[in-house]
């Protein structure tokens, strides 16, 4: 089918490579479409990723069989293809990695790599892994499944043009969750204790200026918040001066 | 000192290596220190104290009255002492309380002498093989092979809890000696019950409400545990609704549920605090007076209302509406109540004993009051806490029995009463109860809660028929019954002697009214956690809570002081979960200790020729930190490791244990205070480590956003490293959690902006500690090694010029710093300049607006948070 470009510009691009991987399954929430592209998914104008998956050891083809034939059965369209970028062959093929991110060229701003774990224990290869993103400018994301990682690539693709506003602090949030913010950075002070106080003293200055049996007054603050608390608000900023 | 205190120092002081000591709790650990610092002479070298609470602190210092010497009082090191000053003091050969952060900078800085005479660590339960206390031990004992470590705890079960934590203990701080001091050790109830105390055991029945809502609340907590059940992810065999009722079994749950937590799904979650909630409420139930306890139930249905699960089971319906009948009612306009609270009343009474029946017609603390012309009326009930009573006429007869016991002594200083109750709040309460009357103290707790509600009532314009109806006001101006009433009904089957004491009881009252004056009478909070039996030494002590460990200092006390009189008062609620928890925890101490003493006899402790331990793990194998494809590389295979590699870490990551784990790794730590990053392991790579709760809360304060910017700014590889904890496990959350589209909330959105907004930022993965240890080794090879000096400079605003100590951390108030740095208004810019304009926050309640936006740097900001610290809370019981 033909995809024109300006549809392109708003699904996720899929290299060939990719046929076969259940992963495509997941991508729901963003269109996608195969075309022709040296990463395996083009996630935006600047940004690209490359898939990596980690494979459980005895999911794998048996060992004797060797690295092409194991290839060709990852060819078989009746099973998962990509067997190229499995653990088992990234352990095989240690320069794996590092081609495909020569590959790239550094034409993108932003170049993931995207890295499917699914089995446990899989520090040593995931070492290399991380070795090789931070030495070739790759940023490495960690899904623990298909879904998960569709997700990153759909909300990669979604939030392609966002602005960061939802992860920098925050400045129009409503009265309550602000105190509740300022209040439960005290340590041990929850969200009930926030309640009890503002409607115990009234207004944040209230609860500020509260004597230590104002506090201990209060029912669920304890003797320990009681004096965190306390010290929070009195004991001045600079210890020693 | 007793003689099983002698023991247990003569056994330390024998072997030069040192030990850890446990002992059942309320066994005096203070004194042990004490002595032993008696013990220490100069000569021996400094002598350093680890890890002592505050109270702990100065029960040490306070002199003993049971020994003649004077203590020799320890000085604290504190941070602010400059650091070559502090080098001075370790070779004085005094003795010093140090913070492990303190100790253990200098300790990798070289500025501690090999002279140290050793180490006390008490708390020693808290202690992991990655802790900073295990990083000192370790460290010291590079410097200097002479030195011994003594380890003390009170907490045997916390020593328990893990596989073969005492070992691991023992072995982390070089140790081989394990010394046991159960409470039922021959020597220590040999000493205990030489004179034990006369204990008198006071059985209170709970009223009839309370146990209703014992009962609903044990019924939800059920209900919860088999919800948590169904879940297929817990061990079933310990999860009772008996186990439940103590704090430990948050911990068997969250350890069984910690290696799954980030999987579950959000309503097991819910489970897990909710059943906290629960055995909180139990807890408060009979601690709490009915109406906090029912203003307690409004603030958690305001505060958990909709997330949580246990609101909406049946039987936590009835415990709201049990715990509001145990306040008010609502009667109709001809009198006819609607409730059948009074039935409840009298049947209660059919129990109480003959001689207390005649006063039946007194109703307990009813005041009905009606307005007559209005549809409908609140009548207050207020049922006090049948404790109140019983403590009350404890009181009357210990006062009148100095009086007709004509061999008592009479002294002033035995005539001291101590009651002992849980919390600061209830001390204050029940001397108020004491002071004024029980009732006066109910009336008080409900004006406030009555106010509390009409108040709301106006903001919230809400309209209903309940208590916040302004009619209830009414109620207040009415007669109440008169004082004499309220302490005329004990209402208590005794079960022992305790037929005695009511039989005076019943004299003492009518004398009560005429407010007598009141026997010198303390209160004392277990939860302060002081040692004030030696201060107060009183004669009476009446346990309005008990506590295990609290009993114990009593005994301790009372085989200090054989000569004195003393009789302890229990007072329990009969078949409450109260007895429960004080019965179960004995015995989970001596389980504990049973444990502790098979983990004994079976101990592993390598020893090399000197009898000392032997490392653990010491340096592991090299090879795993070589990158594999670049074997061929390296020239034959040579070994890459010639020079030592060092890693610049911030003051503030020694709360961490991946300094420790770096140490031992072999590589040099220099800890700086860095205000860009945590870890720089190059000239261009540094490091922000967030465990996965950091993530998440540094996501949502949008702290995380500040911190990769500025390490953006400044390093040419910024590192956002996400660590994941051993035990639990490695993925944010299960596929099921994900839910069917992108949401903003979720960490993996958050992250995929994050990363989008920072293409330079390199992202690590670490399964573990230990991982991350590797991962950093791995990095360092073939880069440059760091420099302090630049690292410590870089981000500090150019002005202040002086690079500062390293101590930083220790000198603020940092709780208070973050407490700033949330308010609305205050920004990275500005929160300096507020610090310096005034000394604390509560000055800061008081700075004027043009102050505020003097310091602020702008009238907007200014207001915002003059503006913040003043709203009215908006308050939304209903």
């Amino acid at each position: 089918s033909v995809i024109s470009s300006s549809q392109n510009r708003n699904a996720i691009l899929v290299s060939h490579r990719q046929k076969g991987n259940p992963l495509l399954k997941h991508i729901r929430n963003v269109k996608w479409a195969f075309a022709d592209i040296v990463c395996d998914y083009l996630v935006g104008q600047s940004s690209c990723a490359l898939y990596i998956r980690y494979r459980r050891m005895l999911e794998c083809a048996p060992v004797n069989i060797p690295i092409e034939a194991n290839h060709m059965i990852g060819a078989d369209t009746s099973g998962e293809k990509v067997d190229d970028s499995s653990l088992r062959y990234h352990l095989l093929h240690p320069d794996y990695l590092y081609y495909r991110i020569k590959e790239l060229q550094k034409n993108f701003k932003l170049h993931v790599i995207l890295c499917h774990i699914d089995v446990e224990d899989a520090v040593k290869p995931l070492l290399e892994i991380t070795r090789t993103s931070i030495f070739h400018d790759c940023t490495l994301l960690c899904g623990w499944s298909l879904e998960e990682c569709g997700r990153y690539l759909e909300t990669l693709k979604a939030y392609e043009n966002k602005p960061a506003d939802s992860i920098r602090e925050q400045t129009n949030t409503d009265y309550l969750s602000r105190l509740t913010h300022a209040l439960t950075t005290v340590r041990h002070v929850n969200k009930t204790d926030v309640v009890t106080l503002g409607s115990t003293f009234g207004s944040l200055s209230g609860i500020m200026d509260a004597s230590m049996e104002d506090l201990a007054r209060c029912p669920g603050i304890g003797e320990r918040k009681v004096k965190r608390l306390h010290d929070t608000f009195h004991e001045p900023f600079r210890r020693a001066s | 000192m007793l003689p099983f205190q002698e023991q247990i120092i003569a056994d330390l002081v024998d072997d030069p290596n040192g030990g850890v000591v446990v002992l059942s709790s309320g066994l005096p650990v203070h004194t042990l220190v004490a002595s032993l610092l008696l013990l220490h002479h100069p000569s021996q070298g400094s002598l350093l104290i680890l890890s002592a609470s505050e109270s702990q602190k100065s029960s040490i210092c306070r002199p003993n009255p049971s020994t003649s010497h004077n203590p020799i009082i320890p000085t604290d090191i504190p941070s602010d002492v400059l650091c070559h000053r502090r080098a001075d003091l370790y070779s004085t050969g005094a003795s010093y309380f140090i913070t492990p952060r303190i100790l253990i900078a200098d300790l990798l800085r070289s500025r501690v002498p090999p002279s140290i005479a050793g180490l006390l660590i008490l708390n020693a339960h808290r202690l992991t093989d990655t802790s900073t206390e295990a990083f000192i031990a370790r460290a010291l004992r590079s410097l200097s092979r002479t030195s011994y470590v003594r380890a003390f705890t009170d907490r045997p079960h916390a020593m328990v809890s893990g596989f073969a934590k005492a070992e691991r203990i023992m072995k982390c701080l070089y140790v081989r000696r394990l010394y046991l001091w159960p409470r039922f050790h021959v020597l220590v109830s040999n000493d205990l019950e030489q004179t034990p105390p006369e204990v008198v055991d006071i059985r209170v029945p709970m009223t009839p409400a309370m146990r209703e809502i014992q009962k609903a609340l044990l019924e939800t907590m059920d209900a919860c545990l088999k919800e948590l059940k169904r879940s297929n992810k817990v061990d079933v065999d310990d999860l009772t609704v008996e186990n439940g009722l103590f704090k430990s079994f948050d911990e068997v749950v969250r350890r069984q549920l910690d290696p799954i937590w980030h999987t579950l799904g959000k309503k097991t979650k819910q489970l897990v605090s909710d059943l906290r909630t629960l055995r909180k409420l139990l807890d408060y139930l009979v601690r709490y007076d009915a109406v906090t306890y029912l203003k307690y139930l409004d603030t958690l249905r305001v505060s958990e209302g909709v997330r949580s699960v246990w609101i909406f089971a049946e039987s936590s319906y009835k415990i709201f509406e049990i715990a509001k009948k145990r306040v008010y009612q609502m009667t109709r306009a001809d009198g006819v109540r609607i409730s059948i609270d009074r039935n409840i009343s009298i049947s209660k009474r059919r129990k109480v004993k003959r001689d207390c029946s005649k006063k039946e017609k007194e109703s307990e603390a009813v005041s009905a009051k009606v307005a007559e012309n209005v549809g409908v009326a609140l009548e207050e009930v207020l049922e006090n806490a049948p404790k109140w009573k019983v403590l009350r006429v404890t009181e009357r007869r210990k006062e009148s029995s100095p009086k007709d016991g004509k061999n008592h002594v009479g002294g002033d200083s035995n005539d001291i009463v101590l009651v002992v109750c849980k919390d600061e709040r209830s001390c204050l309460q029940l001397e108020d109860s004491i002071i004024k009357s029980s009732h006066q103290v109910m009336r008080q707790e409900w004006e406030k809660y009555l106010l509390g509600k009409a108040e709301l009532h106006g903001l919230c314009k809400h309209i209903g028929k309940r208590s916040q109806d302004p009619k209830g006001y009414g109620v207040l101006d009415g007669t109440i019954t008169s004082g004499s009433s309220e302490n005329a009904d004990p209402r208590c089957i005794s079960k022992l002697e305790n037929v005695a004491i009511f039989a005076a009881a019943s004299e003492i009252r009518h004398t009560f009214i005429n407010a007598k004056p009141i026997p010198p009478v303390q209160f004392y909070a277990i939860d302060k956690d002081e040692h004030v039996l030696d201060i107060w030494k009183p004669s009476v002590i009446i346990l309005f809570h008990p506590d295990t460990t609290f009993v114990r200092e009593i005994e301790v006390y009372k085989a200090e002081n054989p000569s004195g009189k003393l009789k302890v008062y229990f007072i329990f609620y009969e078949y409450s979960t109260e007895v429960q928890k004080f019965e179960a925890s004995i015995r989970r101490e001596n389980r504990a200790f049973e444990s502790l003493i098979r983990q004994k006899s079976l101990l592993m402790i390598p020893l090399d020729q000197d009898g000392r331990c032997i490392e653990p793990s010491s340096i592991c194998e090299p090879s795993s930190v070589v990158p594999q494809n670049s074997v061929t590389r390296k020239a034959g295979g040579r070994k890459i490791i010639e020079k030592e590699m060092q890693i610049i870490v911030d003051m503030r990551e020694f709360m961490s244990s991946l300094p420790n784990i770096l140490h031992q790794k072999g590589l040099r730590i220099i800890p700086v205070v860095l205000e860009v990053g945590d870890y720089v392991l190059s000239p261009f790579i540094c490091v922000e480590r967030k465990s996965i709760n950091d993530l998440y809360q540094s996501f949502a304060s949008g702290r995380l956003y500040h911190q990769v910017e500025t390490m953006s700014r400044y390093y040419k590889i910024p590192v956002l490293l996400i660590e994941f904890s051993q035990d639990k496990s490695f993925s944010f959350q299960s596929p099921n959690d994900l839910g069917d589209d992108v949401s903003p909330t979720s960490i993996i959105s958050k992250l995929s902006l994050l990363v989008l907004h920072f293409p330079r930022l390199r992202l690590v993965w670490s399964r573990s500690l230990h991982a991350t240890a590797e991962i950093f080794v791995s990095l360092k090879a073939n880069q440059d090694e760091p420099d302090e000096n630049k690292a410590i400079r870089v981000g500090v605003p150019s002005e202040d010029g002086i690079v500062e100590d390293d101590v930083r951390a220790e000198n603020f108030n940092t709780s208070a710093i973050e407490f700033l740095r949330s308010l609305p208004g205050v920004t990275d810019s500005n929160y300096r300049a507020l610090m310096d304009g005034c000394r604390s926050l509560a000055e800061l309640v008081f700075l004027p607006l043009e102050r505020l936006a003097e310091l602020m740097g702008g009238q907007k900001p200014a207001k915002m948070l003059r503006e913040f610290l003043d709203a009215n809370y908006p308050t939304m019981l209903q």
